[in-house]
């Protein structure tokens, strides 16, 4: 190596170093001594064995847990596949108007978004109360009886969900549709295309990377959902997300809320970097990143 | 903007070490909600110059879980005695030192040699309480005061139970005719299908929530400790509190000092402020529990000390069961409260 | 071709969608009844009672101080780590990419366990000193990336250029790169402040008994305490939220 390539090769070092040993330190070590706890096993009073045991894992074989991981995967897709559903025709919408008003509409969907998070889950739980005005609509207009309830099951967490993550999906696929150039559209029309085909055909495969950004930035939060189900679902709503905080804050048993845990992390880290380490590689030498 | 965000940063850094240097007078109590008359806390304030900061948590096995993973820093906690105990014996809570505490003979030491801590070793009566049912008198059509309500399909999903192991496992024992402190498996899992039938009709399984439900008209009939009960009656006259017929929990719940604790010296001034009868009694006006306090009970009334919401009568303690810590055996109730839970 | 209506339905249909709730909690404020549920006659109590609250105020104090502290370290760090990865194509680049990226699709709930176990087993005492370690973790990566947008239109031939001018490098980096910098700085610095005074779920878990932030407190408050407050609490942050945005939307328009 060159002089000059070790010089630069010091000051990457030096540069990188900080950011780098925080996030080794907070973020690697931490995760993988959640990895690492999963093969502990737990006394009955809250400690943590001193063995290597591979019980805990072996635990999760348990039947109860597939059913809570299929509710998550279940309720994580269907909650996913509405908000890209709504948003795409709102984004094609909205990039479509004037400038200007383009500007105020998406003022108005993201400053709910600056209201406190629990807040906005509140606001639901005053929203669906069972004497509350909603509902009093919904018997008036025979929707629903006088004594149901519309909270506490697992669609009141999929509204909820959406509630949380849609303006999430809504951004980035706006942002891809605000530079897709819709003369394309008109061009499919001339070819003879109708407006759904051409909509289909030529439009949403146009903003195909703000769909995926829009997919992972819903799906991945919704999978380890926990104050959503925790304050707007019943006994038959909850996710991974609560069964780990019932095994830490409840159950004393922190090697298995490990091993729910990596369970969870390795479901969403292992993906993710395949997919960064491929596209570094790919744009390694057109020098753009990021998502 | 640099120079502003420098600022900001000296500003937060000075903060955060005054705000670090200045906490001398704290008292820092982890309870129950609704479990204290304001009133009272307010007056030790003054009285002490000091600043009480409540934090609350809704189970025993909350409490227990919170210390073990790790939280410090709380003076004092409130657990039921079976936790107090299995507390102690994990060296997580102090001895008390009886010194300190010149209200303690004000304690009645008969009630207490029922209990698990006769010599109050490492812990200070504070509250009796006992689970039972509390319903709206308006939406709930022939009520029974027995643990099969939760059998009522006409009220699914405007019914709570506890979040809380013990307690609703336990409530599905007795419903069966076993013991609140059963670990057989065969009664245990009686038992949990009683719970899983349960569960279906249930809107949720919570505490606090569930009592500004049933006040607000969001449930019906919950699962609750008799005190809490009454306070929502006070404010709202169509609902009503029963003991089941099949028997319930007695519980005791404590004061103790945990190991942790940074000042040890304001909690004890804390307990004993709370054993003065007044103090006591104000308390017990507010949260509706009877405290085995001999001078605070002969300044209540009568109608207060004859309320078998209350005080309950012998032909309920007869039939009712103090929890006990089951040591080992403990995990025989997560493991079914996870299939509880996680049952469709 | 006649444009379709369904598009615009549907955005109307959204902005519904995201107020409803709001316009409730608004009403629901103002309701005498101390639980919510039916109108049981006007009131202004929630509101008395709000600032009445010592321990809300507490809780503000306690937010603010962990959002400004983690903000000013994070944006260094995060803008140390965009300039990292914008300037060097190396092996180490790859793992440092990864490392950034990963925090930001981790669930909550996960950072939060790992970090509780993390400082239990360093037998650090939970409170404000964990959560304020937290929230850095958590932010470094959004300020990186939001610093690193900046940086895909920077001209570094212009900060060779005041290299070969004999500039040094210190100088070059705070004449030219920094101020070049500034809005994707300014900008990633607000998205972690505002991230922090948000975050409940890691905090939930790394917090101790004296440093409940005001999204502990609304949490303890919903669970075990008075709804009507949090209505009224609710109705001044969403005003608070928008005069905020309003000035900020002025002040840019008078800039441009």
């Amino acid at each position: 190596m060159s002089l000059q390539g070790l010089k630069k090769r010091k000051s990457e070092v030096l540069i990188s170093v900080s950011p780098m040993g925080w996030l080794f330190i907070f973020f690697v070590i931490p995760t993988f001594l959640v990895i690492a706890m999963a093969f502990r096993s737990a006394d009955p009073y809250g400690g943590i064995g001193e063995q290597w045991t591979l019980n805990t894992l072996k635990d999760l074989r348990n039947p109860n847990y597939p059913l809570i991981i299929w509710r998550t995967v279940w309720l994580s897709i269907i909650s996913t596949a509405i908000c890209i559903l709504t948003a795409i025709p709102a984004a094609y919408y909205i990039s479509r108007i004037k400038k200007k008003y383009q500007d105020i509409i998406l003022l108005f969907i993201i400053v709910p978004f600056w209201i406190n998070f629990l807040i906005r889950i509140f606001a639901w739980k005053v929203f669906l109360h069972p004497e509350g005005m909603f509902k009093q609509l919904l018997v008036t207009l025979h929707i629903s009886g006088p004594d149901s309830l519309l909270l506490y099951r697992p669609e009141a967490v999929l509204v909820v969900i959406v509630y949380s993550y849609l303006p999430f999906a809504l951004l980035p696929i706006y942002a891809s549709a605000e530079k897709f150039d819709f003369h394309l559209m008109e061009a499919a029309y001339d070819l003879g295309a109708g407006r759904l085909q051409a909509f289909i055909r030529v439009f949403i495969p146009g903003i195909r990377q703000g769909l995926l950004t829009a997919i992972i930035v819903v799906f991945i939060p919704a999978l380890g959902s926990y104050v959503i189900p925790d304050i707007v679902g019943g006994p038959s709503a909850e996710m991974i997300g609560n069964k780990i905080a019932q095994r830490t804050f409840i159950d004393r048993n922190l090697p298995h809320a490990s091993a729910l845990s990596a369970i969870l992390a390795f479901a969403v880290i292992i993906p993710s970097a395949l997919a960064l380490t491929r596209r570094f590689f790919k744009e390694k030498n057109s020098g753009s990143l990021g998502i | 903007m640099k120079k502003v965000l420098l600022a900001a940063a000296a500003a937060a850094l000075s903060l955060l070490i005054i705000s670090c240097g200045s906490k001398k007078n704290e008292l820092h109590v982890y309870n129950w909600a609704d479990y204290m008359n304001p009133a009272v806390i307010e007056k030790f304030e003054k009285e002490y110059n000091c600043k009480v900061v409540m934090n609350y948590f809704d189970s025993n096995e909350a409490l227990y879980a919170k210390l073990k993973a790790g939280a410090s820093g709380y003076d004092i906690l409130f657990p039921t005695s079976y936790m107090s105990k299995l507390m102690f014996e994990q060296k997580m809570i102090q001895p008390i030192d009886h010194s300190k505490l010149k209200n303690l003979k004000n304690i009645d030491t008969k009630f207490i040699q029922k209990g698990l801590d006769p010599e109050m070793k490492y812990s200070v009566p504070y509250m009796m309480t006992f689970t039972g049912i509390a319903y709206n008198t308006k939406k709930v059509k022939n009520f029974r005061a027995s643990w099969s309500m939760f059998d009522r399909a006409d009220l699914a999903g405007r019914m709570t139970l506890l979040n809380d192991l013990r307690e609703v496992i336990g409530a599905a024992l007795k419903f069966n005719g076993y013991e609140y402190n059963s670990i057989d498996d065969k009664e245990l899992e009686t038992a949990m299908n009683t719970v899983i039938k349960w569960k279906k009709n249930i809107a949720k399984f919570d505490v606090d929530e569930a009592k500004r439900g049933l006040s607000s008209g969001e449930f019906f009939l919950i699962q609750v400790y008799n005190g809490d009960a009454l306070q929502l009656i006070s404010e709202n006259p169509d609902l009503a509190f029963a003991t089941p017929a099949e028997g319930t929990t007695l519980s005791q719940d404590d004061f103790v000092i945990p190991v942790t604790a940074k000042n040890t010296d304001l909690a004890y001034k804390f307990i004993d402020f709370m054993l003065n009868p007044e103090n006591s009694k104000t308390n017990m006006e507010f949260v509706y529990y009877l405290s085995p306090n001999i001078p605070a009970q002969k300044l209540m009334s009568e109608e207060f000390l004859t309320d078998p919401a209350i005080n309950p009568p012998k032909a309920v303690l007869d039939k009712s069961d103090f929890l006990k810590d089951l040591g080992e055996n403990n995990s025989k109730y997560s493991v079914t409260w996870d299939k509880i839970k996680s049952s469709n | 071709m006649k444009r379709s209506r369904f598009p615009f339905y549907m955005t109307i249909a959204i902005l519904v969608f995201f107020y409803l709730p709001i316009v409730i909690v608004f009403t629901q404020s103002f309701n005498a009844s101390r639980f919510g549920g039916t109108w049981k006659g006007f009131t202004f109590d929630w509101y008395f009672k709000l600032f009445s609250d010592k321990n809300i105020w507490h809780a503000f104090s306690n937010t603010l101080i962990i959002a400004f502290s983690s903000t000013a370290v994070s944006v260094v760090l995060g803008t140390l780590s965009a300039f990292a990865l914008y300037k060097y194509k190396t092996k180490l680049q790859i793992t440092h990419n990864i490392l950034v990226y990963l925090p930001l699709v981790m669930p909550d709930i996960l950072m939060g366990i790992s970090l509780l176990l993390f400082f239990v087993s360093l037998k650090l005492e939970l409170g404000l000193f964990t959560i304020l370690l937290a929230h850095i973790t958590f932010s470094i990566s959004y300020v990186a990336m939001v610093v690193l947008g900046r940086f895909q239109d920077f001209d570094y031939s212009i900060f060779e250029a005041a290299l070969d001018l004999g500039a040094t490098w210190w100088t070059a980096v705070k004449k030219i790169m920094i101020p070049y910098l500034m809005p994707g700085i300014a900008a990633g610095g607000l998205l972690a402040f505002t991230l922090s005074l948000d975050d409940f779920v890691i905090t939930f878990f790394v917090s101790g008994p004296d440093s409940t932030t005001l999204p502990l407190y609304i949490y303890s408050m919903m669970r075990h305490g008075s709804p009507s407050v949090i209505n009224a609490l609710s109705v001044i942050m969403v005003l608070f939220t928008f005069v905020v945005v309003f000035i900020s939307k002025k002040l840019l328009e008078v800039k441009e």
